[in-house]
This record gives C-alpha cells, structure tokens and sequence, in this order.
C-alpha cells in the first residue's frame, strides 16, 4: 500500500472543479465593491504633522476610568484592529467599557525621512499621551502596545514609567536574537547604514515582498490556491479582500528610525541586552514597574514566541501576566478565537487593576 | 501507490480536458466580447484573467496574485495526471514518480514550481525604484561570462579628462557584476532549499502509507509538498550561511542602486535641476530645527530651564535683599532699590528703561511697573504685554504644538509671539546689573529664537492664531 491513494477520475474531477469555481469567480469578482474597513465610528482628538489620534465611540459610555491607548507598529496600518464589524478587538474592548483610543501614524513620506526613534517615542507618542491624558484628566494612561508598537511602547514606559498607569503588550519582540527568528538572522549583516543612505525611505513595497518571503510557498501562492475554495461566497471573498487590502496598504519607514530600530534592536538586541539609548535617555526595562500584560501568539511567524515570552525577565515589575494565544500574528486580531479570547483578557486584567 | 478503479479514465480526461477548455472560452467570450482563439489548454485562462487587465473591479493586485497561482496550480495538476498516465502500467499509477518529474522538471524542462523566493527577489529589485528591475536585467553580464576576469578588466585605472566618469561607470559595472555574483549564491541556496524540501516531502509521503493516512486528492498532495517546502526552506533561511548570503545580496543591490542615483543625481546636476541630495539635506536641517524649536517649546531645553530657575532664584534673592535695604519709602524707592548697582556708574534715569527690560525674561513684579509707566507710558504698555505673553506661554506649553480636543470643543493656542521692543532695550543693558542683566538677556534672545522659528513651522501656519477656531 503506498501513500498516495488518488482515485483519477476523483483527480479529473477535482481539477474540473477547480476551474469551475474559477470560471464562477469571474461574476463574482466584478460583482464586489472596494472593500472598507474601520467599522467604529470615532472622533480625532489631536493631531500633529501626519499623526491623528483617535477616540473610539461605544454604543454606550466607557464604565473604565482609564483609557488605553492603542500604539500601533509603523509597519503596517492600525485599521486591523478594527478590521470589520465581527474582526474588531477595539469594538470588542467598547463593549465591556473600556475607553480606547489609537494612534494613526499615516503615511510618511520624504519630509519625514530624518524622523528618529526619539521623535517616535518621546516626541509622538510622548505627545499623543499627554493629549489623551490631559483630555481624561488623569495623570496615568493604558497604553496597549502591538508589534513593533508593544517594543516603542516598552520604550516609552521605561522612560516616562510615571505616564503609564498599566502596560499591554500584544505579538511585541523583546529579545531579537532568538535562534528562531527569520527576520532577525536575515537583518544581522545588512549594512543598514548603506541601504537607508541608498533608499531614504524605506519603499513599503520592499519590506511587504520581505514579509512575504518569510513564508514564501505559502504565502505567494497556496494562500490564492485556497481563494479558489471560497470564490463562489461573496461575504467569504469580501473577508479575504479585506485581509489582503490591510497586508498591502503598508506605509514607507522614515529611514533613521528604521536605521535605528534594525541597528539597536534587531541586529544589537540592545532591549535586552543594554545600552538602548533613545534620544537623550538610556532604556532600561527594569524602570518598568507598572503592571504588565504581555499576550503573544504560539503559531507567529514574525515575532516568535520565544521573542516575546522573556520579557518578563527583564521588565521590574512584580506583576507581571503572560497569555499565550493559540494562533499566528495576524489571527490574534481577527481570527473568531481571538474575539473571544483577547478583549475579554485584556479587560478582565484591567479591571482588576483599575482601583 | 495508488490504484485506479477505472483503467479507461484517460478517455474521460481528454474528453474532460476539452470540456473545460470550451467552457472557459465561452465564459470569457460571454463576459468580454473576445473572439475565440485556437483551443490551448489554458487559452481560457488568459483570456479570463485579460478581463481584469484594465483595472475592472478595486481587487486588481489580489486577482493578479490569484491568476499567478491557479495558473501554476492548474499546470500542476494537468502534469502531474499527464506524466502519472503516460506511465501507467495497467491500473497501477505511479504518483510519486510523476510528483518527481513535474517538482524537477521533467526532460530538463521548467519545473512546476519555481521556488517563490528567488522569483520574489527578481521582483525586489523592481520594488521602490521604478524600472529598477529592467535596468539591472539590461546590465546582466552575458551567460557563462567570466566574472572574475570581467572585474579585473572594469578595476583598471582611468585616465585623462574624462576620468571621473568613466571610473564612475567602470564602478557602476563592477557593483553590476557583484550583484550578479550574489544573487547566484543565493539562487544556489534557494535550490538547496527546494531539494530539502523534497527530501522533506519524501519523508511524509513515507508517514502516509498506513491506511487512514494516505493521501487521496491532488490538493491534498499540493498541501503535503507546501509543508514540505515551507520546512525545508525555513530550514536554510534561518543558517548561519543564509545569513551572510542574503546581507550580501541586500547590501550588493544597494550598492548598485547608490551607483545609480549618483549618475542621476550627475545628470540632474547638469541640468540645473535640484537633486535628491539637496533636498535632503534640507529636510535633515528643517527637521533638527523642529526639533529644537519643539523641545524649547516644551520647556525640554534642560539648559534652558534651568538657566530660568537660577535667574528666578537670583531675581527674588535681589528682591528679598530690597526689602531688606532702609531706601524710603514708597514704590518707587522699590525700584530704585532694584537698580541700585547701576546707580552706582550713571543715573538712575538713565537706567530706567534697563530696568524694565528685565521682567520680559524674568517674573515680573508688578510693583516696580507702576512707577515706571507713569514715566515711560508706551513701553511699559509694550512691557505689559509681552509679560502676560510670556505667561501665556508658561501656562500653556506643549499645548501650543498641537490642537487638543476637549469634548466637542476644539482649544487651539496659536503660536506666542513676544514683543520685540524690550529686545531692543535689553541691547543697551550691559553694565551695572552685570552677570544678572547680561543673563536675563541671553533668556530673551533665546525665547524670542524659539518663538520665531515655531511661528514658521508649517503646520502652525496652518493655524487660525487669532480666532482659535478649528482648522
């Protein structure tokens, strides 16, 4: 008996099949609309040179005293998060009455080429809490760090711990140097100085075909061969869309922020190691001693597990709680699971600390 | 290997495979208005994915990618049911063999999968640098070239008055050539990464033989080999070796595409055209400047601040000493006291407006004005104003760079704009205060700098000063 057991007039009829769906997605294509996404209605609240922060609207008023600001990674949009009406982890946060805002950084473009890393943390951030803070009324915020934003977000509390009343980091690495981190081993003997000095910008396109190719088969093409499957289903293919909209509407990186972020993160691995200095501050982790929740994903290909789940060792704080959710870097925002799982941990973490 | 329960299939194939082929024609025909075309087998398909080529429907780049890979898909399933008939032997079909021979390609021909990764860095070179990608392909050094021998020849030295453009060509080769040395290895490496995952999807096919586990469709068979596939790569792209290979490459590209923007940037030169060069140097200026004017803004300045608390320390010290001094009654003796050592080198009429000059930088108390103002009336009404200014200004900072939200009220606090008549006072204020006077000026100076340079950043111009309405 051999491993393959394929019946051929079954193989016939499967690639029949196939076409057929293809031959029906014809209509179906021209039938669907440009995708939109951001369901929940919200309120700029300020905004400095391509920066908006916003305030979500609930359908009812926020219970929680605190808000928390969502700090989203610069390499993508922070619209996954409120993706569509059954994928949003901020509609999900309203509903048990927490009080969200996030930041939208835009699109930089040439002008903001020579941004750093202290512009980021100390300057935007810094300004985006100060705006939400003073606007509450309270001296302390949440801040909810995603990605790269959980390690600007660890940054940030480490520097100014006396604005951050609670920390969440949700997919943030931590430690760079992990043997199984693809990025990180492809970054290490990048000059990156010669490439931002070539490129300026760094073009969004180049970093989207790198993500890609972290999964290359997989991602270039079995996930179009599985589109096949749902072709026939307009709220399925609208879903789909939506998903491939959000991965390739990335922003160009302001090349010295990227110099930086390669250059003391991935290729020094400074958080953990020491010597991070943003701007005029050293970063150290052990001047965070807020209360940290930090969520990473057990199947992520990006920040792999064993990037994030050190934090605890570092940081300086005695409470400190760690969830590790069953799924991948992206399923952590909009996968049915995630729905369930991810604003309810959040909230229910918060709400013990909110005294 | 699997068995066929109908050995007279390949009947129905080639009447299947007409079948479709039709069906798609008719479809594209139907939806576009195309003419038939010879009957290739997968005419239907480009004919479908033509429809889309004009931009119909938002979702052109996702059914580009779908196309790409049905495309490659459906090429797939057709070799691999061609080569296992071909060599079938009775109702026996040799499924793996013919797996083999399509993943390598069968008779030396393209396999049925390129590995996407060397395909998707052909396509990087295109990415963020129009036409990027065609230019490299018609620098290509031409098959089996000697490299090695090429580069010697392009390192030779250049001569007479041309010499800086041809050594810049000469090197616009050599980096060419480096490239192209690169990208072989990592080609090279990335044909390791497919053979290990063959390796790799032998080993699983051999996990599949107990019944229960065995593979029984075409899209089951693709799975098994992208997870193959998937493994064997991950295990090259996380070595050490891809490590050096790919940061060569990367670094090898770059260094190609520097060459090539300077010879534009040359070009642009020539022309009287600004070039990417300048404008970012200029970019790097304005974006210090921000800087600098937003952390004095801010009160960041530590130098500054402090510089404000000392000044404040010594000014109620002068204050407190006053007091403390028999000089009269009255304020007006109050301000003599506070010009006191300026007495001592000319009148006190003559030092007057000094005096007044000092509360611009400094808190100003209110008791020393009244008297002046009587005396000098314009200027300590200027005086006055630049005073509540600055006050403003204190109240208010880290606010003034941005618009702040407060319920569906919008407050916006336009840039501060100190008087500028003081300065003119603190010139002549040189002598008699001395350390103190000279100090309280370089404040002023320093304040007026930052008030300036915030009123010319861009987006406060932007901004209503007066009004304080929304934008």
């Amino acid at each position: 008996m051999g491993p393959i057991k394929i019946d051929p007039a079954r193989a016939f009829e499967e690639a029949l099949t196939t076409q057929r769906k293809l031959a029906v997605a014809l209509q179906t294509l021209r039938d669907v609309d440009d995708v939109h996404f951001g369901v929940t209605d919200k309120e700029e609240v300020y905004r400095e040179d391509k920066l908006v922060v916003y305030r979500f609207k609930g359908e009812r008023p926020p219970s929680a005293k605190v808000p928390i600001l969502i700090v989203y990674a610069l390499v993508n949009r922070p619209y996954v998060v409120d993706l569509q009406d059954d994928r949003s982890l901020v509609k999900n946060l309203l509903a048990r009455g927490e009080d969200v805002y996030l930041i939208d950084w835009g699109y930089p473009d040439r002008a903001d080429r020579w941004l750093t890393l202290d512009d980021y943390i100390n300057g935007y951030i810094s300004r985006s809490v100060d705006a939400v803070a003073k606007r509450i009324g309270v001296k302390k915020i949440n801040l909810l760090g995603i990605c790269q934003g959980g390690a600007l977000s660890l940054c940030f509390a480490a520097m100014h711990p006396d604005k951050v009343k609670n920390l969440i980091t949700m997919v943030t690495p931590v430690d760079f140097h992990t043997p199984d981190n693809m990025l990180s081993n492809w970054t290490r003997d990048m000059d990156v100085d010669l490439f931002v000095d070539t490129l300026g910008n760094v073009p969004a396109d180049l970093m989207n075909q790198c993500y890609l190719m972290l999964k290359p088969v997989r991602l270039n093409q079995q996930k179009y061969i599985g589109l096949v499957d749902i072709l026939d289903d307009k709220v399925e293919l609208e879903n789909f869309l939506r998903m491939e909209k959000w991965i390739f509407d990335s922003p160009d990186q302001a090349g010295e922020a990227f110099r930086q972020f390669i250059k003391d993160f991935y290729q020094g691995n400074k958080l953990v190691k020491g010597g991070l200095k943003i701007g005029a501050h050293e970063v150290h982790l052990g001047n965070i001693t807020m209360p940290v929740l930090n969520v990473f994903a057990e199947q992520d290909h990006l920040v792999p597990p064993s990037a994030s789940r050190v934090l605890g060792e570092h940081i300086g704080t005695d409470d400190y709680t760690q969830i590790a959710f069953r799924g991948g870097h992206i399923g952590i925002y909009v996968s049915s699971r995630a729905q369930r799982e991810v604003p309810s941990a959040i909230h229910d973490w918060l709400a013990k600390r909110a005294l | 290997m699997g068995e066929s329960p109908n050995p007279d299939w390949m009947n129905q194939w080639q009447a299947l495979a007409r079948q479709y082929t039709n069906a798609w024609q008719d479809a594209s025909r139907g939806a576009a208005g195309a003419q038939p075309s010879a009957a290739a087998p997968m005419e239907g398909f480009e004919q479908w994915s033509r429809l889309f080529s004009s931009g119909a429907g938002g979702q052109g780049e996702t059914i580009e990618r779908l196309i790409d890979s049905t495309k490659r898909y459906a090429t797939y399933m057709q070799s691999l049911l061609a080569v296992a008939t071909a060599n079938a032997q009775g109702s026996n079909v040799p499924w793996g063999n013919a797996f083999a021979q399509g993943f390598a390609g069968s008779g030396g021909g393209t396999p049925l999968f390129e590995h996407p990764a060397a395909r998707a860095w052909r396509e990087m070179a295109g990415q963020g640098g129009n036409g990027f990608a065609s230019f490299m392909g018609a620098l290509r050094a031409p098959p089996n070239a000697d490299l090695g021998e090429l580069k010697a020849w392009l390192n030779l030295p250049a001569f007479g008055s041309a010499r800086q453009h041809q050594e810049h060509y000469q090197k616009m080769a050599v980096v060419t050539v480096e490239y192209q040395e690169q990208m072989s290895r990592y080609n090279a490496l990335m044909l390791k990464a497919s053979q290990r995952g063959f390796e790799l999807f032998e080993g699983k096919l051999a996990e599949r033989e107990q019944p229960g586990r065995q593979i029984e469709s075409l899209r089951a068979l693709y799975d098994l080999w992208v997870d193959a596939a998937e493994e064997g790569y991950a295990e090259v792209a996380l070595s050490a070796e891809f490590r050096e290979v790919y940061g060569a490459l990367v670094n090898a590209q770059m260094r190609v595409r520097a060459q090539v923007q300077q010879g534009v940037e040359h070009i642009g030169s020539e022309l009287g055209m600004p070039t990417r060069s300048e404008l970012d140097s200029i970019g790097e200026r304005l974006q210090a400047l921000r800087r600098e004017v937003r952390e004095r803004g801010n009160g960041a300045g530590d130098g500054l601040a402090d510089e404000v608390a000392r000044l404040r320390e010594e000014f109620a010290a002068i204050k407190a000493g006053a007091k403390g001094t028999p000089q009269g009654a009255g304020g007006a003796t109050k301000a003599k006291t506070e010009t006191e050592p300026q007495r001592k080198v000319g009148s006190a009429k003559k030092h007057a407006p000094r005096t007044r000059a000092v509360p611009t930088a400094a808190p100003a108390p209110e008791k020393v004005q009244a008297p002046k103002k009587a005396q000098v009336p314009k200027k300590a009404q200027a005086l006055k104003k630049a005073q509540a200014s600055k006050k403003r200004a204190r109240t208010e900072k880290g606010a003034s760079k941005a618009t702040v939200k407060h319920g569906t009220q919008r407050a916006t606090v336009a840039p501060v704009k100190v008087a500028r008549a003081p300065r003119k006072v603190q010139a002549k204020n040189v002598s008699g205060a001395g350390n103190f006077a000279s100090r309280i000026a370089k404040f002023a100076k320093a304040s007026l700098g930052a008030s300036r340079a915030r009123a010319h950043r861009p987006e406060e111009r932007a901004r209503p000063s007066k009004s304080g309405k929304a934008r």
